[in-house]
């Protein structure tokens, strides 16, 4: 375990900033932004198939590189394939607890199985996106004469030209986003071939499902009875989508959509599908994870003289981690228990508990 | 705050935030949580859903999930359908870390 954690670190650059081991030309960047995932599988990184299981097949129809700025472009040159800094991390994990014995067999998750987790997302490249666009959004609010309550709540109408710019730069963040993740995994593979000196078959490393949670889409609910085509804002929160969506991969579409929602980095993570009760209610959605309760500033002041990484260690979870700070800020008491916000979708009836996983080994940013 | 108008409990697991808690809510807002989640529920995030609720073409409920925290505009942990015809798009509720 030491020796996989080691290597992962090795390979997968993280923290604030860090570059990676792509060096992308404008024209490179460009089939990326329109491609996502894709993209990545056309340069080798992965396989054909991992492309089933990512959410809109890790590419979004209708992103615009002509609408990024010279910085986005300049900070998505060497993110690409990095995993960052903050809450992003890499875990391997293992199978706890199965909840839905059905589900679980579908998607290939058994008791004491290995599984690797990736939470990163556009770095930079989406950074710079949303700050260029609250700009737009800004003028676009006095332009239209909206009414806020709040500055921050900067928009635009939907059928606007600004709004329309905003949706292909998101549209082209969230397939940078799908194409950092589809390097990691493949990137995570190899590294976990190199240590256990297993062949890819041996190995078995399928990806389950690949979902965005800071997102926005239009998607088709009923509301009130009726079929309605709506433009879908997601921070934070995990699309959850029901059995028989057509959306769902055919492998799992009578038990679901997966839901993926990482934990902190001592406790555990979840894998929950998507509800009825969530297509009626919450637009398909669900939580995405634990949520801080302590400020990162608050964090680093209670880890002081506390070497969190030691007391993990204890606890039988190995770390490690790019920035001197980012232990401190991501310990578990920096988090609600996620247990208990994983209880509350459940209880809900807007997802459903398929399996908990425990970390083993983490890298963080 | 419109002063009276206060969040009430629906269920276990969900809270309404009720049309008037902010001025031109055009819907209720629903937050996830029980009653232990509900301490860590903060002021600012609770108005942020009500916030949301005021923007043109917000349909059904201004919603917010078990995790939910304050962020830019937007909680964290929220989520808003609006009209293709009548609503907006926002930055703020997709937030910096797009995807």
């Amino acid at each position: 375990m030491r020796d996989l954690v080691e290597v992962l670190f090795k390979e997968i650059p993280s923290g604030v900033g860090s570059k990676g081991r792509l060096r992308l030309s404008r024209t490179d960047q460009e089939r990326l932004l329109l491609r996502g995932a894709r993209w990545a599988v056309e340069q080798g990184y992965g396989e054909p198939e991992d492309l089933l299981y990512i959410e809109s097949g890790g590419a979004i129809e209708g992103a615009d590189p002509s609408l990024i700025s010279e910085k986005a472009y300049e900070r998505g040159r060497a993110q690409q394939g990095t995993l960052g800094s903050g809450n992003h991390f890499l875990e391997i994990q293992y199978v706890e607890e199965i909840y839905d014995e059905r589900a679980a067999q579908v998607f290939g998750l058994f008791p004491e199985q290995v599984t690797l987790m990736i939470h990163t997302g556009s770095r930079g490249f989406g950074h710079q996106v949303c700050t260029d666009y609250l700009q737009v959004m800004e003028s676009a609010v006095k332009k239209y004469g909206i009414n806020l309550p709040d500055k921050e709540l900067a928009c635009a109408p939907f059928n606007s030209q600004e709004a329309q710019d905003y949706f292909a730069a998101m549209k082209a963040a969230a397939n940078y986003a799908w194409a950092n993740r589809q390097c990691i995994m493949h990137w995570c593979r190899v590294a976990f071939m190199k240590v256990l000196g297993a062949s890819k078959t041996e190995l078995g490393m399928h990806l389950i499902y690949d979902v965005a949670h800071n997102i926005a889409k239009v998607e088709q609910h009923t509301v009130d009875g009726k079929k309605r085509r709506l433009i879908v804002h997601r921070k934070g929160a995990t699309r959850a989508f029901s059995a028989g969506h057509p959306e769902i991969p055919d492998r799992y579409r009578d038990i679901g959509q997966p839901v993926l929602i990482p934990g902190d980095m001592g406790r555990a993570s979840y894998v929950l599908i998507g509800t009825e009760q969530a297509m009626k209610e919450s637009f398909g959605s669900t939580c995405h994870g634990a949520g801080r309760v302590l400020s990162r500033h608050q964090a680093i002041k209670r880890a002081k003289g506390r070497a969190i990484w030691r007391e993990m260690e204890d606890a039988g979870i190995l770390v490690r981690s790019a920035g001197r700070k980012t232990l401190a800020e991501e310990m578990s008491e920096a988090y609600k228990d996620i247990s208990s916000v994983v209880d509350v979708v459940e209880r809900a009836g807007i997802s459903k508990k398929v399996a908990k996983l425990r970390p083993l080994g983490v890298v963080k940013g | 705050m419109s002063g009276q108008v206060t969040i009430e409990r629906l269920d276990e697991t969900r809270l309404k935030v009720p049309i008037g808690y902010v001025q031109g809510m055009a819907v209720e807002g629903i937050i996830y949580v029980d009653s232990v989640l509900q301490n860590y529920l903060e002021p600012d995030a609770i108005k942020q859903v009500a916030n949301v609720a005021t923007l043109p073409g917000i349909t059904g409920r201004s919603l917010a999930m078990p995790d939910v925290h304050t962020g830019y505009g937007f909680c964290i942990g929220g989520v808003a359908a609006f009209d293709i015809e009548q609503g907006i798009i926002s930055p703020g509720g997709v937030g910096y870390d797009i995807n």
